[in-house]
């Protein structure tokens, strides 16, 4: 008989608390993001919390998947008119196609109500903007640099390169002192679309370049300049002449940068967000450094361009919680949070003010300033173009890495389905 | 009355899982065929209805036709390992060549690798495949046969194989139990009578076991073949597809041209072919059946 006014008064306090905390949160907003690494919700769970604590009306709905997964997920949801409320985008082109699906709520009038704004660079805003309108928040801001190994340098006597030919007479010097160049795992092909985006920003002008990208220009002109044909030329180059590891096309990007970290090559194209995986390791305590991608001496891109973008949330042009969205929005890039960010994910944030000294590793810092000092962010190229052309570049570039493509012949297959997606679009 | 009442029992017994198959299979078949007409995306909602393009244009792809050459690859090599050598082995577990307790253990060594999951062993596997570091190349160069090394998985030549070779390890031992069923199910007074004729154990295989597990040998090759040609998991864990679309399948080229491409009227057109070849598979076992 106890044990039976015991289970009623469980039942009647669980159903009670269950009902007043569905009284408490009015409104739920889904939010999806791609950092389910336990560094990352280590900021992103008490983010959460801290905004249901001062906001008890609404409930934010939590989901992350990795990178790769990230790309499928939010087409599956789009599709299946699953849309959540708050959700991840790379800037560039993977963001404008939800802009000009109408998939993503125009929130100009929002950031731009004179105060919001002044949160965020300019250049961080533009990325996520289509047509003049904006449809993005940035979150954090990345760029790509070499990393090398300063130890490896130094033995071999071995000066930072300036120029492309510096780099690759580099590789030839270490390549003869029987050390890996470059740590290079490009068996999911972003990671060549790294270098290749950089390089082509640095041979293609810029004009050019976005217009191709943006599949503006004129159909018989899409991709025809030459500076594409050059950058998959010194990409294949850069391989051809020994600079990357053996059997990069079946090697991933972790497992190139776990060789580099453990001292087993001498450079490694890397992410500004991955710098605080060096901590601890041997590369840490044997020393590195960074430069950005040299540029090219007769180049006819911009030769101070280095590849990196803003990342950042969209909100969805069906959600029925607009005002709540924004005010979560609001809520993670106000200076406190974009701290808390920074410090605790290791990654930069894109509010200003948010990096500093205290919070921050210095070379992020440094890195900062290659950003601030670069001419112009060549987004990342798999983000940046259409997906389909995409597609068929990053396949084309592990023909290269195989010897079983040629440069001219992989543009010339970019250029017709550059033409296809232009003609359905 | 009663007769009547008779003649509708067994249609309604048929009638839930008939139901929730038109629901479930036919119903999304039937609308793939629809989505396969129309060009649209994920992103974008609307719909163009564009008749057979999107088919002129995946057989004007030459990626489909390295994937079906892939699919093909992968339903000969299974049929030959997972329906013959499985069958073979399925003939020698049985045979009480082994003790008992070898028997056993040789038995579920071969089954053990059916039970992983697909992802982990994809990915077992390409630790072993890794240049340099891999079991693979490090039992090539420490027996100085470094020359026979290959980037297995990153090479256009040899990653498809590299697969299906995880494959066969993979299922064959799963054959091999379904098959060890099967010869169970012989009477073993035919094998008797064999023996006491003289029959060696060739022989008793050759005219007891083959006959005996002919039904099940069919049925199992157009399981193996249906597998064949809906095989995605493995690829995508193991390459994606790549290197340069070289391990690409129908399965990884419809699922790319849906998520990746964002084409999903041409991707929903794989999908019907994947559909009519396995329609034809199908219709072929049937009638071998029919002839049986």
């Amino acid at each position: 008989m106890r044990h039976h006014r015991v289970t009623a008064l469980a039942m009647i306090t669980l159903f009670g608390s269950a009902a007043f905390s569905v009284a408490l949160a009015d409104t739920t907003i889904n939010f999806l993001h791609k950092w389910p690494e336990p560094e990352n919700m280590a900021y992103f769970e008490p983010a959460v919390e801290a905004f249901e604590t001062a906001n008890p009306d609404i409930d934010v709905e939590m989901e992350a998947v990795a990178d790769e997964p990230y790309k499928d997920k939010i087409r599956v949801l789009m599709a299946s008119r699953q849309v959540p409320d708050v959700f991840f985008s790379w800037s560039g082109e993977f963001g404008k196609n939800f802009a000009r699906g109408g998939r993503a709520y125009d929130i100009t009038d929002y950031v731009y109500d004179g105060e919001w704004e002044k949160v965020f660079p300019e250049a961080a805003l533009q990325p996520f903007k289509f047509e003049g309108r904006l449809y993005g928040v940035p979150i954090n801001v990345d760029a790509k640099f070499m990393l090398y190994n300063t130890s490896v340098f130094e033995e071999h006597g071995i000066e930072v390169p300036e120029t492309f030919d510096d780099l690759l007479a580099v590789c030839a010097t270490l390549n003869e002192a029987g050390v890996v160049p470059i740590n290079f795992g490009n068996q999911f092909p972003w990671a060549a679309s790294h270098y290749i985006g950089e390089i082509i920003a640095k041979l293609v002008p810029n004009d050019v370049r976005t217009a191709d990208y943006a599949l503006t220009r004129p159909a018989d002109e899409l991709y025809t300049h030459t500076g594409y044909v050059e950058a998959l030329t010194a990409f294949q180059q850069l391989n051809d002449e020994g600079c990357f590891n053996r059997g990069s096309n079946a090697l991933t990007h972790p497992i190139a940068r776990g060789s580099f970290l453990a001292g087993r090559g001498a450079m490694i194209y890397m992410q500004m967000v991955e710098f605080g995986r060096i901590s601890g390791s041997p590369i840490d305590e044997s020393g590195w450094d960074f430069f950005t991608l040299p540029a090219f001496s007769d180049g006819a891109g911009d030769p101070g361009i280095i590849t990196g973008a803003p990342d950042g949330f969209m909100i969805s042009s069906e959600t029925e919680n607009i005002d709540e969205a924004i005010q979560f929005l609001k809520f993670l890039t106000t200076p406190e949070q974009a701290k808390q960010y920074v410090d605790i994910t290791g990654m930069t944030s894109s509010v200003k003010g948010a990096v500093t000294a205290e919070n921050a590793d210095e070379r992020v810092l440094q890195g900062l300033k290659y950003l601030d000092a670069a001419s112009g962010l060549a987004l990342w190229l798999d983000t940046d173009m259409d997906a389909r052309s995409t597609e068929v570049l990053l396949a084309g570039a592990q023909g290269i890495i195989g010897g079983t493509e040629t440069p001219e012949g992989v543009m010339e297959e970019v250029r017709h389905t550059a033409k296809l997606v232009q003609q359905e679009r | 009355m009663s007769s009547r009442i008779h003649r509708i029992v067994p249609y309604l017994f048929v009638l839930p899982p008939l139901i929730l198959l038109a629901v479930f299979v036919y119903g999304p078949a039937f609308e793939n065929v629809i989505f396969s007409l129309h060009s649209w995306s994920s992103i974008n909602p609307d719909w163009e209805f564009v008749g057979l393009r999107n088919y002129r244009q995946l057989f004007a792809n030459p990626v489909f036709w390295v994937s079906l050459s892939n699919n093909t690859l992968y339903a000969v090599i299974s049929v030959i390992v997972q329906v013959f050598v499985a069958l073979g082995i399925a003939a020698v577990l049985s045979a009480g060549i082994f003790r008992p307790r070898l028997n056993t253990f040789f038995r579920t060594s071969v089954f053990l690798p059916a039970i992983l999951p697909v992802t982990v062993v994809g990915l077992l596997w390409q630790l072993i495949y890794q240049p340099s570091i891999g079991l693979i190349d490090q039992f090539l160069f420490s027996t100085g046969l470094g020359n026979l090394s290959r980037v297995w998985l990153g090479e256009e030549q040899t990653a498809i194989y590299a697969i299906i070779l995880v494959s066969q390890w993979q299922w064959t031992g799963y054959m091999v139990a379904l098959f060890m069923v099967a010869i169970a199910a012989i009477p073993t007074d035919l094998y008797e009578a064999l023996e006491m004729e003289g029959a060696t154990r060739i022989q008793q295989f050759r005219y007891v076991t083959l006959p005996g597990v002919r039904e099940s040998t069919l049925i199992f090759t157009v399981i193996t073949i249906f597998g064949a040609f809906k095989v995605f998991d493995i690829v995508w864990v193991m390459t994606a597809g790549g290197p340069n679309r070289a391990s690409e399948v129908l399965g990884t080229h419809m699922y790319r041209s849906a998520f990746r491409d964002d084409v999903v009227g041409y991707s929903s057109a794989v999908a019907t072919v994947i559909f009519v070849i396995t329609i034809c598979v199908g219709i072929v076992q049937l009638m071998l059946q029919r002839d049986e």
